[in-house]
């Protein structure tokens, strides 16, 4: 294995990713899919906290398959620049709609039995 | 291990003239392989930016109404959730597995773990089918369409507007309002052998006889000449028709029974008494075989959406028992069996579990026809160690559609 490994790096189009790695990864990932089912059966304490460990364990698993079975561990950096470009621009995405969604709270929405009063001024003539 | 050596020098000794299928345009192997790797890249870039929307439709919920997450995800079954998590995930093993086969030129193990990757990915759509129409005969569906039949917990529950098949109540919740808007029970649910006589109902009641000539007579009775003990069975409810009701269960006329004398006189009346489940002040109607009761009844305490009804409230009233709030704890030494509403705009939920389990859906859908593709050209020798790039390709393909189940999963069925 190791030699394959040796070998590769001088050859061949891609890294070649080693069983031991791969069997382990997959078993890592079988493993944390337990622990969160396992976990999101416990109460830790409020929903925010089990939250956030389900949330971990899904970046972690996330992570894994991202370094491993996708290569980016092995592969050029520019590959891991595009992809972590998105992660954040999806972050900024929810980040931003997260600040405006509370910004129309006190909106009015337009209700035809209970209209607004009407402006304070002269009526617009029409014609 | 030999064979990859020998791959490699095999690869050494015809440089990128090796495979048939290195266009001219790209300077050997080594570039169109890259060249197809970056492009690749920018499209799993996108995938996350196009699943990002929904992701926000989500958090955006989640944050807004939180409450609908506890509840509606009761509706989901763990089970099948894990057991596709851990299909998906071993099917990227088996992905990944293809493309290492590729890059050493193993055939029979790189067509074995794409037609096992295509096997997971079939097993991941049936186990996704199964959950789909389970809903779909629930109609625990998006939108408007939602409208189901039983709780989280499989109880019967109080807010459908459609005929359940089997089940005896058509009761629909009005979140407005805070109270049940409709509800008929058959003559049958009735309980026509009350356990508690005595006067039972504040409402000034008149009743209206109708001929089979049309003509109706009418005579005013006070509430408190209407007992409990009064009604009998068969012949006797007959003569005695007036069930008693506290004012949170009062008689009045099922949705389709409303237009008046007319319709109801004689033979056009319906065999079948309809309890109207209405908190409301104000005049009620009860229409039977040829009786129209009138009742005005007073305005109750505010009413509360009930999480849980007794089977016997539910499905054959106590006489003289009210419809009331009755919190889950309270009753746990009960049989519960008719559930409460579950909370408003719960069908938001679904609508984003259907859009987002479905658009992972299609792209499990595609990935099965992507590696279809790739067996075939697996089983024809096509891929080479200078010339595996589509394997590559489907196979990052397909860990970004396992990446967003393992967000799918916790965030959809293992709400606490």
């Amino acid at each position: 294995m190791a030699i394959e490994h040796h070998d590769d790096h001088g050859h061949g189009l891609a890294h070649v990713a080693a069983p031991r790695v791969l069997l382990a990864t997959g078993g890592t990932l079988l493993l944390l899919t337990l622990v969160t089912v396992v976990s999101s059966k416990i109460d830790f304490g409020g929903s925010s906290i089990n939250l956030a460990i389900a949330m971990v364990i899904a970046v972690t698993k996330a992570t894994l398959v991202v370094l491993f079975f996708m290569h980016l561990r092995y592969d050029r950096l520019f590959h891991s620049v595009v992809f972590v470009s998105a992660i954040l621009a999806a972050c900024l995405f929810v980040g931003f709609t997260l600040m405006d969604t509370g910004q129309y709270q006190h909106t009015n929405i337009w209700n035809p039995s209970a209209p607004p009063m009407a402006p304070i001024g002269p009526r617009p003539v029409n014609g | 291990m030999s064979t990859a050596h020998d791959a490699h020098a095999d690869d050494h000794g015809h440089g990128h003239h090796g495979s048939p299928f290195i266009q001219h345009h790209y300077d050997d192997a080594q570039h169109q392989f890259d060249s197809g790797k970056f492009g690749i890249w920018i499209f799993l870039a996108q995938e996350v930016l196009f699943f990002s929307a929904l992701f926000v439709a989500y958090i955006l919920y989640r944050v807004h109404h939180g409450e609908i997450y506890s509840y509606a995800h009761k509706w989901l079954d763990v089970k099948y959730g894990a057991i596709n998590t851990a299909v998906l995930i071993f099917s990227s093993l088996t992905a990944a597995w293809a493309v290492r086969a590729a890059q050493l030129n193993q055939k029979k193990l790189l067509v074995g773990c794409l037609a096992t990757t295509i096997a997971c990915a079939c097993a991941f759509l049936c186990i996704k089918y199964i959950e789909y129409s389970h809903k779909y005969h629930e109609q625990i569906l998006f939108g408007r369409y939602f409208d189901p039949c039983v709780s989280p917990n499989e109880n019967p529950l109080i807010t459908k507007s459609n005929d359940c098949a089997g089940k005896k109540t058509t009761i629909k919740w009005d979140y407005g309002a805070g109270k049940a808007t409709e509800g008929c029970f058959e003559i049958s649910a009735l309980d026509l052998d009350p356990k508690e006589p005595g006067v039972q109902a504040e409402c000034d009641v008149e009743e209206v006889h109708l001929a089979a000539d049309g003509k109706t007579e009418t005579s005013k009775k006070p509430i408190t000449n209407i007992c409990a003990d009064k009604i009998g069975k068969g012949e006797e409810f007959e003569k005695n028709k007036y069930p008693c009701w506290k004012p949170s269960y009062q008689p009045a006329v099922c949705p389709d029974l409303t237009d008046g004398a007319k319709r109801a006189a004689g033979a056009a009346a319906r065999p079948q008494v309809g309890i109207l489940v209405d908190y409301g002040e104000g005049d009620h109607e009860h229409r039977g075989k040829d009786i129209a009761i009138k009742a005005n009844c007073k305005k109750p305490a505010a009413p509360v959406a009930p999480d849980y009804f007794t089977e016997a409230q539910a499905q054959k009233p106590e006489l003289g028992k009210a419809l009331v709030a009755e919190h889950r704890e309270e009753h746990s030494e009960h049989e519960l069996l008719y559930a409460g509403p579950p909370p408003e705009h719960t069908n938001m939920f679904f609508t984003i579990y259907f859009a987002m389990t479905g658009l992972h859906g299609i792209h499990v859908l595609v990935g099965v026809f992507v590696f279809i593709w790739l067996l075939i050209r697996a089983t024809k020798g096509h891929f080479t160690p200078d010339y595996f790039g589509p394997v590559d390709y489907a196979a990052l393909y397909w860990h970004i559609v396992d990446l967003i189940w393992i967000f799918l999963f916790p965030l959809l069925y293992l709400i606490v």
